[in-house]
């Protein structure tokens, strides 16, 4: 049962995420990230990190992704250009990315085994142990998003904000 | 059972084509979706070792990571906007007025 | 030291200064959006940095008069001298920065301006008190965003959004990058405390996982330290943001940066694994030698003095990450005072370079042309910040470099690279010298285009004086710090 779920969505991930990069108008990409991100939040679900998979549904799927493709829309972005690019990011980047890529999966391979597994059965994290933990301990990290959050708002008000007339 | 290491195998993959989105998209939304798909595939990870390390420490920085994540993308689109005024363009090879 | 447990009473009273800067921040918001909505953009500006340098003012009196040693959140959050220097001197950054705003006319958003700059100023100063991976992320993040939006608040400039834009799109890679080292960190040491990180690795031997992690959070701290190869923003970011703006990036953002980059050496190099240690210190070295050279032989090719300016800010982090991979206590204190008194140069040649630039709308070399004619005490200034970015004596930049080869060459174990890296920085400096010289030469030699005086108000010109004054006074006296930064 889990092997399948794991399998499906992992899956509707990997699809979801090469999409994204095949696709020439930016909201069919954001429509497969929409997937990816959605997919995510079952996979964290397997984890027994439900919260997680509820907040990711909301803030990722539904605030971020709304935000992207409003402003796909309001600056009625068309097709991607083909422009070359740079020719100096392909002929390094690709390499560099596969050979960074097999590294990292050799080595997490090698030590999977202590690394161990995970069950369904494992249990889901309690929401009262995630709240405690969050506004007790993570006190000062959680006053500073707030202070983060003020930050993106004068931040995206001010520059989006048309100037000439007031 | 499923071994933990899939789960960190996916994410690097998700995490390795969030990179190559960043290098060869040339539309700056799409640019930006490459680096929340990086983003997402950390956060996989973090929630993978949270499971193995039954703590919750873990699942709490996906949660800050998340919220960091949505206060960028709104000042990163708002960038995209006060470019599009200047420019009117989203062509990352456009936005040149600077030699790299 | 005292250990405080989580919760507000707490939080509140270790954190008075940024609560401070906060506090001030939203009554800018205040005043500027509810009082001040009819006046002039000047009167506006004037207010709202009026008020932003009482506030950090305050904050730094604050700090100056309870010194002492804590920790809060289990060392979340640390408390000590040199953390004490640091966020002084972001403080009297910020302040020069907002007094170097006054005359500034980019932005049609005063009071967001200068509360974006405050609160950005909060995010530097917990970054450099930061002992928690969580914290130093979301510390980072909120000085992060704040000077992406402050690179792009000269709207009526498309220099500046790409600057910002470009900012951005490293700013965001490099921090997945180093979240991605996060999350192994974490997931080797369940822990995301500095301390327990130490501890844990300590006691695990050299995995090629931490390897991994190492490469990733070097290039995510890499970035924000511009160093090569993760430097490609900085050169059109210090070109196209506002000049205040390309200021603070160059001088606060760099201090908490280099605190937070000793602060994570300290707890990935444990005493016990030498092997381990050394995979880090290869990173920073290598990130150091890169950024000498790069830094140093880009910049002898520009004629934009901004741009000069980035790629000398590229070599003199490859300096600063020496020291760093040097690891000792001394190299440590050596690093901070290089960085502030770094800082403290380079925020008085951008306040001549935004005047310049007001009088004749460019910052190539042609502009600088006959400046000791048109101001000679602007000139005599710029010609201080130079000198003393050269590292020439008896300026405090001579100093900085001084205190930090040796630093550099007193730790033991840094061997045969010690020596050789030190002579490289050396002979690099002396290439400095070159292009600093260049800049000078415009200034003094080439005859101005006008004979017109170079119109500068008179705050501007005391603070750029205040400025060379105290470049050149910490040059003759060099121990006046030493009782904040124990150089050893």
């Amino acid at each position: 049962m889990h092997l399948i779920l794991f399998i499906i969505f992992a899956g509707f991930c990997l699809a979801g995420a090469i999409n994204l990069l095949l696709q020439t108008h930016p909201i069919n990409s954001a429509l497969s990230l929409i997937v990816v991100m959605s997919s995510l939040a079952v996979l964290y679900l397997l984890l027994g990190a439900e919260f997680l998979a509820i907040a990711q549904i909301i803030v990722y799927a539904g605030a971020v992704m709304v935000l992207f493709t409003f402003v796909v829309m309001l600056l009625n972005v068309g097709e991607e250009e083909k422009t070359h690019g740079s020719k100096a990011a392909k002929i390094i980047g690709f390499p560099a990315i596969v050979a960074a890529f097999s590294v990292l999966t050799t080595v997490i391979l090698a030590i999977q085994n202590k690394l161990g597994g995970v069950k369904l059965s494992d249990g889901v994290t309690p929401m009262t142990e995630l709240s405690t933990v969050l506004f007790r301990d993570m006190l000062l990290p959680f006053e500073l998003t707030s202070v983060l959050i003020l930050v993106a708002i004068l931040g995206a008000v001010a520059l989006a904000r048309k100037e000439g007339h007031r | 059972m499923i071994p933990a290491s899939w789960y960190l195998i996916l994410s690097a993959v998700l995490f390795s084509l969030g990179v190559i989105g960043f290098l060869i998209k040339r539309s700056l939304i799409t640019v930006f979706m490459s680096i929340e798909l990086m983003l997402n595939a950390v956060n996989l990870s973090f929630v993978t070792f949270a499971h193995q390390w039954h703590s919750v420490k873990g699942q709490i920085f996906v949660f800050f990571v998340m919220m960091v994540a949505a206060a960028e993308a709104a000042v990163g689109l708002a960038i995209i906007i006060a470019i599009f005024r200047a420019r009117a363009t989203l062509n990352v090879d456009q936005v040149d007025l600077m030699k790299l | 030291m005292n250990t405080f447990a989580v919760n507000y009473g707490n939080l509140f009273s270790i954190t008075i200064p940024e609560t401070i800067l906060e506090v001030v921040s939203l009554l800018v918001l205040v005043v500027d959006l509810g009082f001040l909505r009819k006046s002039t953009q000047p009167a506006r500006m004037t207010a709202a940095c009026v008020l932003g340098v009482i506030g950090s003012v305050l904050a730094g009196l604050w700090l100056l008069t309870h010194s002492g040693t804590a920790s809060f959140a289990g060392d979340a959050l640390v408390l000590n001298s040199l953390v004490a220097a640091a966020q002084i001197g972001i403080l009297l950054l910020t302040a020069l920065v907002l007094l170097l705003s006054f005359q500034a006319e980019f932005s049609r958003n005063p009071g967001e301006y200068v509360a974006i700059v405050l609160l950005a100023t909060t995010g530097m100063m917990l970054v450099a008190a930061a002992r928690d991976l969580l914290v130093i992320f979301v510390a980072l993040e909120l000085l992060s965003l704040s000077l992406y939006v402050l690179a792009a608040f000269a709207k009526s400039s498309a220099l500046s959004s790409e600057a910002a834009l470009k900012y951005y799109l490293f700013g965001g890679m490099s921090a997945a990058l180093m979240l991605f080292g996060f999350s192994y960190l974490y997931g080797l040491t369940g822990t995301t405390n500095l301390n327990g990180i130490a501890v844990s690795l300590a006691s695990q031997g050299l995995s090629p996982l931490v390897v991994v992690a190492m490469v990733l959070v070097a290039a995510g701290l890499g970035f924000k330290v511009a160093a090569v190869p993760f430097h490609l923003w900085a050169p059109d970011t210090y070109q196209g943001a506002p000049a205040p703006v390309a200021a603070l990036i160059a001088s606060g953002s760099k201090v908490a940066s280099f605190a937070v980059l000793v602060a994570v050496t300290g707890s990935l190099i444990p005493a016990a694994s030498a092997s381990r240690g050394a995979t880090w210190i290869v990173l920073l070295v290598w990130m150091a030698g890169a950024s000498i050279l790069l830094g140093n032989l880009a910049a002898l090719a520009q004629t934009s003095v901004r741009r000069l300016l980035a790629y000398s800010a590229i070599a003199h982090a490859g300096y600063m990450l020496l020291g760093i991979a040097a690891n000792t206590p001394q190299s440590g204190a050596a690093v901070f005072y290089y960085a502030l008194t770094y800082a403290l140069t380079t925020v008085g040649a951008f306040g001549v370079i935004a005047v310049v630039e007001r009088n004749m709308g460019s910052d190539r070399f042609d502009a600088f042309a006959g400046l000791s004619r048109r101001n000679p005490l602007l000139a005599a200034s710029m010609l201080i910040f130079l000198l003393s970015l050269a590292g020439i004596p008896p300026l405090v930049g001579f100093w900085a470099k001084f205190n930090l080869f040796a630093a550099v060459l007193r730790a033991p174990g840094v061997g045969a690279w010690g020596l050789g890296m030190v002579i490289f920085a050396l002979a690099a400096s002396a290439v400095s010298l070159y292009y600093y010289l260049q800049v000078l030469k415009r200034v003094y030699v080439v005859p101005a285009m006008t004979d017109e005086p170079m119109a500068v108000s008179a705050l501007e010109q005391l603070v750029l004086l205040v400025i060379a004054l105290l470049v050149a006074l910490l040059g003759i006296f060099p121990s006046a710090l030493s009782g904040w930064i124990p150089l050893g």
